[in-house]
């Protein structure tokens, strides 16, 4: 039997309006709507699989979702199974390839979509047996091919080296390693070296272990009868065979005893990620759920929440900041974030703690308050035009067990916050005094002045502690002069540089796990090719022949400059030092550094077109390590390309860089020379 | 027996688009005597409302010298009225638990609030307001500037390969004001002076030239007599409105060009000149549409993505207005993919329509996908309220909404052949490619 509920939206009901508006003020909400939050109809499979139905017949469609009750699963060493393993799902079965599966979805005019923990299909309400059909396949009978894991796998490490440039994707990588800690599940990182690790047998076993019907929940949202439900659930999934779980317990991580502030060095950064996150005691359905959801909106939760106001309206420190705070039954997770200018780090940190102390110290007002909660109850009310709204809800119910009139009370719980509560949910779940202050950025132009908010650490992208950078304490009495001989003996004596007539480097070049072919040859003097070439097709060359300059881009020729004719210049030689002492360019010791654990002596070259770069020299050895070029590109903010030489080679007393970082950013190249030839005599023919 | 299987689910399925023809969206339409339409649609499945403006002015409608116009109001009309305040509008609509939002296309602007439906009086106090007294002042000028140049750095500037549509109206149009996108110039924007301004509030927003619609858990009657009240005293307008009547010719050859901007992986936009919208080809150029690039196991996606992986992205996109449109088709090369190769590649997915027909069975499949489609895009309120408004405005008959289908169902597989046929040649076609601006640094 349908069961309705009727409640009443508590938006200030007022009496009828009257015919002759007033136009100088705005209107009085009517009646409050009733809010239905219907029941669906709940059975269960002998095997365990609880069905529910949420009938709809607004619209002749019907979808269904296969929802596992499972999450907070440690995966280890192979971080990232659970992902692979929802995607490989849809990506055919044991009787149909990807494609047929594809084609049979779409010829129904249906979808179908998987993920670690969910499945669904849906469709036109004539069809829909069909995509049930296809769903129990796609679950039962899936193919979980090697081929197809070996493509899932090349698109998802590609990801994890783009995301290893972006602050963003970094900030919440180590927010979560800190607060929950190693241990816990909800603090692993997926990495390329966990992604390599997980074997088509994980993905199988993960399968078999965790898509069992005794922890799944089959939802069907639609135009659809009970009676008809119950007949597909059977039909498709009463022959799935039950297993085994057992929901995992964490302990708690430990809260800090105090504040401090976690540093992931970024040099490269303009702008600091701040994350200001701890955990916090908050289950779903308990008596802090709802007011903390008021209390969040209050502080952060969109363009009127305190932290936007406060860092973006009134100090201009940033384009957003908001706040989040979510129950969750292992533990819960609180965490206030902005994006602020470099030099504002400090000040956007002292003010985020300010407003988490004003919430705990003073009550909201009026006008605010009623505001965020007139919000909320009509982006509930708002929610319920999607019949899934319904589904979900009970889920939710299930999954956390919430009392069965949760969402019906929803409303009148959300009304009866007021603001003493507000403040009581803050003092009880923000402690400003022990939170995890997580900062992604430029280490050397930030750092300052942090102590004052506990112990400052640092930490790599994967949330490892590691050293403080040390300022570098290098001898710096050599001229620039002095330093670029210098330079020009580590690469090789005068004799074996004079000797030099010819050199060609081969070797590979990979960029987002592709391989490219990458060769250059040096013609002495003053000749240059470098080409990057897939399967013999060139994709960039750049060329400096008999004095005449080219670089081209998938055969597209780009317009030369003073620039990239200096660049060309410099390729021609293997200690281009020679040319900054005999060209007049020029050169200011900047100070010491460290690149790669090795400390060094940074030189910043001036260039004829006035162009200016970095280059860092090993302070023992002066081979170079790494140069560095900034430059401002209109609407990005300053693009930074930095080069390392992780390698050299020596041949006929020259030393070869023959391994180099290229990254930019966004982007990394790998450069590996495997193949490198001197003097063979080669003549500028063989250059073109 | 194969056979026959197959066969009756072809008979099955054409059931299907019969039947799900039956989802009837009543309305109620009517025209006040200052000019103002008004589609209303009653529904109380849920308690929400949509009260949306549909206003006939686009991008086309503006001065040459003054492109840009119509979008900069989308931005102007939110800053206050003479009752409303600076910057109150926003306050009132999440206030009541509402959403609020607008869009400008080529051809007209539409503003939306979403509502729970007890506070659909004050959406038609605020689209009232708006309509009769929008504050068209300097100082919400100089404002809405800088907001409308951050939108500009954000979604064309900044964004990858967000330059394009803009690029390709420039060169797939001479004569006709669809060769500037609705964004137009910021110097336009600048020159502007106010008085300019409050002519244009005063030429295009007018009851005249609107659609009130209203869709949701709505009483028609009492609605009827609070629209008359907020609306009624709104007067018409009567300065005269710019309709441009201009047939662009025939683009006279392929054009090409090469646009260098901040991305990573160069991309092809192919730009083909098209019919303009509601027409048979129309409904056709749909369909093709579908067969390349709708889905898992489209044409674009099969081919171009995941079996040859020369493509990290591929897209047709139809570009249709109330005047002569476009048809794009788009795809973004994996790394190290020559450009040239991936093009080629393109153009032999496109001749293929030019060579035979449609596979039945793919056909059908498109046609399912459509009706689903067609279900689908009736499930929200403010779905329907644009839909109704739209139809309205374009072919004067909002019941288009409950008639579409049988459009998409009279098209036929030599339909698609034919407009493949007509259109997609290379003369009537711009093609440009997109490069990483960033010039390679010799070493």
């Amino acid at each position: 039997m349908k069961k309705l509920i009727y409640i009443t939206l508590f938006i200030l009901p007022l009496f009828a309006v009257a015919q002759n508006i007033d136009r100088t003020k705005s209107p009085l909400p009517g009646k409050a709507p009733l809010i239905q939050v219907a029941d669906p109809v709940k059975f269960t499979l002998a095997n365990g699989l609880q069905v529910f139905v949420v009938k709809n017949t607004k619209l002749p469609r019907v979808s269904a979702t296969l929802a596992l009750d499972i999450d907070g699963i440690k995966e280890g060493e192979k971080a990232g199974l659970a992902d692979l393993a929802g995607q490989l799902l849809k990506r055919g079965t044991e009787k149909k390839s990807k494609a047929e599966l594809d084609e049979a979805v779409e010829y129904l005019g249906g979808s179908l979509a998987t993920s670690s923990r969910y499945a669904s299909v849906s469709s036109l309400k004539n069809n829909f047996p069909k995509l049930m059909d296809l769903l129990s396949e796609v679950i039962l009978h899936p193919a979980l091919s090697s081929e197809e894991l070996e493509k899932l796998r090349t698109q998802t490490i590609s990801a994890i080296e783009a995301s290893k440039d972006e602050p963003d994707a970094i900030a919440g990588n180590v927010v979560n390693k800190l607060v929950y800690g190693a241990n816990h599940a909800y603090g692993e990182i997926t990495t390329v070296k966990t992604v390599t690790a997980v074997k088509v047998e994980d993905v199988k076993n993960y399968v078999k272990n965790y898509w069992i019907p005794n922890n799944a929940y089959l939802i069907f949202v639609g135009d659809i009868e009970p009676a008809a439900a119950k007949a597909l659930a059977e039909k498709n999934f009463s022959s799935w065979a039950k297993g085994t779980y057992t929901r995992p317990k964490y302990e708690k991580p430990a809260i800090p005893a105090t504040s401090y502030i976690a540093i992931v060095d970024r040099p490269a950064s303009v702008q600091s990620v701040v994350s200001v996150a701890s955990t916090v005691n908050l289950t779903k359905g308990s008596p802090n759920d709802i007011p903390s959801i008021v209390m969040n909106n209050i502080l952060g939760g969109g363009s009127s929440g305190r932290l936007f106001l406060n860092l973006r309206e009134k100090h201009g420190f940033t384009y957003g900041a908001y706040s989040s705070i979510r129950p969750d039954y292992q533990i819960g997770f609180f965490k206030a974030e902005s994006s602020v200018r470099n030099e504002k780090t400090d000040s956007a940190i002292q003010e985020i703690l300010n407003e988490l102390n004003t919430i705990r110290n003073s009550k909201v007002g009026d006008t605010e308050l009623s505001q965020i909660k007139n919000y909320l109850a009509g982006g509930f009310a708002r929610s319920l035009e999607d019949p899934a709204t319904i589904a979900n809800f009970a889920l939710s119910i299930a999954v956390n067990h919430l009392p069965a009139d949760y969402y019906q009370k929803y409303l009148t719980t959300l009304a009866a916050v007021n603001a003493s509560k507000v403040q009581e949910v803050a003092t009880a779940l923000l402690n400003p005094a022990k939170m995890h202050i997580v900062i992604i950025g430029n280490a050397k132009q930030i750092a300052k002045g942090l102590e004052k908010y506990g112990p400052v650490k640092y930490f790599d992208i994967e949330g490892n502690e590691m050293a403080a950078p040390v300022e570098a304490k290098v001898d710096l009495s050599l001229t620039p002069a002095a330093l670029m001989e210098k330079a020009i003996a580590a690469v090789g004596s005068k004799e074996a540089l004079d000797n030099l007539k010819d050199v060609q480097l081969k070797g590979t070049a990979s960029v987002m796990g592709q391989s490219l072919e990458m060769k250059q040859t040096i013609l002495v003097p003053g000749n240059s090719v470098t080409t990057m070439s897939m399967g013999g097709m060139a994709i960039m060359r750049q060329a400096v022949v008999d004095g005449k300059y080219s670089v081209s881009q998938q055969g597209q020729e780009a317009p030369m400059t003073d620039d990239l004719k200096e660049g060309l210049d410099e390729s021609a030689f293997l200690a281009p030092e020679q040319l900054y002492l005999a060209k007049g360019y020029g050169l200011k010791i900047i100070g010491g550094d460290k690149v790669g654990g090795k400390e060094v002596i940074d030189v910043e070259v001036t260039t004829p077109s006035k162009k200016l770069s970095h280059r860092f020299y090993d302070a023992k050895t002066f081979l170079l390590l790494k140069t560095s070029k900034s430059e401002e590109v209109p609407g990005r903010g300053t693009m930074t390309q930095q080069q390392f030489y992780n390698a050299y080679q020596t041949v006929n007393g020259i030393q070869i860089p023959s391994e180099m970082i290229i990254d930019m950013g966004q982007m990394k190249i790998n450069v590996k020379y495997t193949d490198i030839k001197v003097n063979q005599g080669l003549k500028i023919t063989d250059l073109k | 027996m194969q056979k026959l299987g197959n066969f009756l689910l072809v008979g099955l399925c054409s059931l299907c688009l019969v039947q799900a023809q039956g989802q009837t969206i009543q309305f109620e339409k009517y025209t006040l005597p200052n000019g103002l339409k008004i589609i209303l649609h009653e529904d109380h499945s849920a308690p929400v409302v949509a009260v949306t403006a549909l206003y006939h002015v686009g991008s086309k409608n503006e001065d040459t010298a003054r492109t840009g116009f119509a979008h900069f109001f989308e931005h102007l009309l939110f800053e206050g009225t003479d009752n409303i305040k600076r910057g109150e509008f926003e306050k009132y609509v999440s206030g009541a638990g509402g959403y609020s939002n607008a869009n400008t296309t080529q051809d007209r602007t539409f503003y939306y609030e979403l509502f729970p439906s007890n506070q659909v009086d004050l959406g038609l106090w605020l689209e009232s307001e708006r309509m009769m007294h929008a504050k068209v002042e300097q100082v919400g000028v100089n404002t809405q500037r800088e907001v409308v140049k951050e939108e500009k750095r954000q979604r064309i500037d900044n964004r990858p390969y967000g330059s394009f549509i803009t690029e390709v109206l420039k060169r797939a149009y001479k004569v006709h004001p669809y060769r500037w996108f609705t964004i137009g110039s910021l110097e336009h924007l600048n020159a502007a002076k106010l008085e300019e301004f409050v002519k244009f509030y005063k030429t295009y927003y007018v009851p005249n030239n609107c659609v009130l619609s209203i869709a949701g858990d709505i009483n028609i009657p009492e609605l009827k007599k609070k629209i008359e009240a907020y609306f009624g005293p709104i007067a018409k307008g009567t300065i005269p409105m710019n309709r441009p009547s201009i047939k662009e010719p025939p683009l006279g050859g392929e054009v090409r060009d090469v646009i260098y901007d901040n991305i990573q992986l160069p991309g092809v936009f192919q730009a083909y000149r098209a019919p303009k919208q509601g027409g048979n080809e129309y409904y056709a150029f749909n369909v093709l549409s579908n067969i390349l690039s709708g889905g898992e196991s489209s044409r674009m996606n099969k081919s171009l993505v995941d079996n040859k992986q020369l493509a990290a992205a591929a897209q047709s996109v139809p570009f249709f207005n109330e005047d002569d449109g476009l048809f794009i088709s788009l795809a973004i090369a994996n790394m190290g993919v020559n450009i040239d190769t991936l093009e080629k590649n393109m153009d032999s997915v496109i001749n293929e329509f030019k060579n035979s027909l449609v596979g039945e069975r793919e056909f059908q499949k498109v046609k399912n996908q459509i009706t689903t489609e067609m279900v689908n895009s009736k499930a929200t309120m403010a779905g329907i309220a644009e839909s109704l408004a739209n139809n309205e405005v374009y072919f004067g008959d909002a019941n288009l909404i409950n008639t579409e289908l049988e459009k998409y169902n009279k098209v036929t597989r030599q339909d698609v052949l034919n407009v493949a046929k007509k259109y997609l040649n290379k003369d009537n076609r711009v093609v440009l490619y997109y490069l990483p601006k960033e010039k390679p640094t010799a070493k």
